[in-house]
């Protein structure tokens, strides 16, 4: 009996007494982020205007403040599309008087930035990139100047939507 | 034991299913810009030249004297469903270097071109030439014909006609 527990003591010991003897001892942490989709964009100016000019002599008048500068910074899913579009709510109205917004066009430079023409009826994409980040770049509106718009003062919303998957 | 495993599991699943709707849910952000255009009213006449001549010729054989055509240019910018007039009107009656005159109303006028119409000269109040509803372009022609008398005194006559384009 008294040699049982001697064994089952010196056992005991040597199990204890092993680790502080030991060079080096692991552990593991689970670390764990949620990397959740973000969107947001932002606009160098909320209005832009078009004066009035001579349609000979200007047929495609640019907006006065000159281009619209656009960040938009995005985190999505990887290989998915990032898509920045822009729609009217409405089409250019004065009065009773209606100028449809596809009057409106514009260019785009910049990394994923396309020129495209205003509609009321979709979303028109004014640039496109793939995956997360920040990008920039700018957006320069032209209004076609006819003969036949009537004589008013028109305005129009439009809407820029960012949307990252 | 089992209880526990089993509510582990159930655990287990929802955080899946939440992690996952949010990998996979779109998020946007919008932004909103107005924009304003200016659209004021203009007029812009052209025509092809600002001579018209009629030669000479019988009064029997040419009653009626012609000038060549003018090429009419009307380009108009006014509010929606107003009316846009041209007129012409003579400074005064055809005149010679004597003095000699011929009625201005001896000169009449044929036209060609949508919203453009036939008329009478006259050197008091202005007379239509076109007419037409809204702003765009118009284009016709206008051409000059002078009654050929008999009773007209020889000579070099002449007369300035003034066109107007009104756009209100």
């Amino acid at each position: 009996m008294f040699s049982r527990h001697f064994a089952v003591i010196l056992l005991s010991w040597a199990v204890v007494a092993s680790p502080t003897r030991a060079a080096a001892q692991t552990s593991t942490a689970t670390l764990s982020a949620n990397i959740g989709a973000v969107a947001s964009l932002t606009l160098s100016a909320a209005t832009i205007a078009f004066p009035d000019a001579d349609p000979d002599t200007v047929p495609l008048i640019p907006a006065t403040a000159g281009p619209i500068l656009i960040t938009a910074k995005s985190r999505a899913t990887a290989g998915a599309q990032v898509v920045l579009a822009v729609q009217a709510t409405d089409d250019l109205r004065s009065g009773v008087s209606v100028i449809p917004a596809s009057n409106i066009t514009w260019t785009g430079s910049g990394v994923g930035f396309v020129a495209g023409t205003l509609s009321t009826s979709s979303p028109v994409t004014v640039a496109a990139w793939t995956g997360s980040g920040i990008r920039s770049g700018s957006q320069q509106f032209f209004f076609r100047n006819l003969w036949t718009h009537p004589t008013g003062t028109y305005t129009l919303t439009m809407i820029y939507t960012l949307s990252a998957p | 034991m089992m209880t526990k495993a089993v509510w582990g599991g159930i655990i287990t699943a929802a955080a899946l299913v939440l992690v996952s709707t949010q990998a996979s849910a779109q998020v946007v952000d919008t932004k909103t810009v107005t924009v304003s255009a200016t659209v004021n009213a203009k007029a812009k006449l052209t025509l092809g030249t600002n001579t018209a001549s009629f030669a000479d010729a019988d009064p029997d054989v040419t009653p009626l004297l012609s000038a060549a055509a003018i090429s009419v240019d009307v380009k108009t910018r006014t509010a929606a469903a107003s009316n846009v007039t041209l007129t012409v009107l003579a400074g005064g009656a055809l005149t010679n270097a004597s003095s000699d005159t011929i009625p201005i109303n001896q000169l009449t006028w044929t036209a060609t071109g949508s919203g453009f119409a036939a008329g009478t000269m006259s050197s008091s109040t202005a007379q239509a030439l076109g007419t037409f509803l809204g702003g765009g372009t118009a284009s016709g022609t206008q051409t000059y014909q002078l009654v050929n008398s008999w009773n007209y005194k020889t000579g070099s006559y002449s007369a300035t006609i003034t066109y107007t384009l009104t756009a209100p």
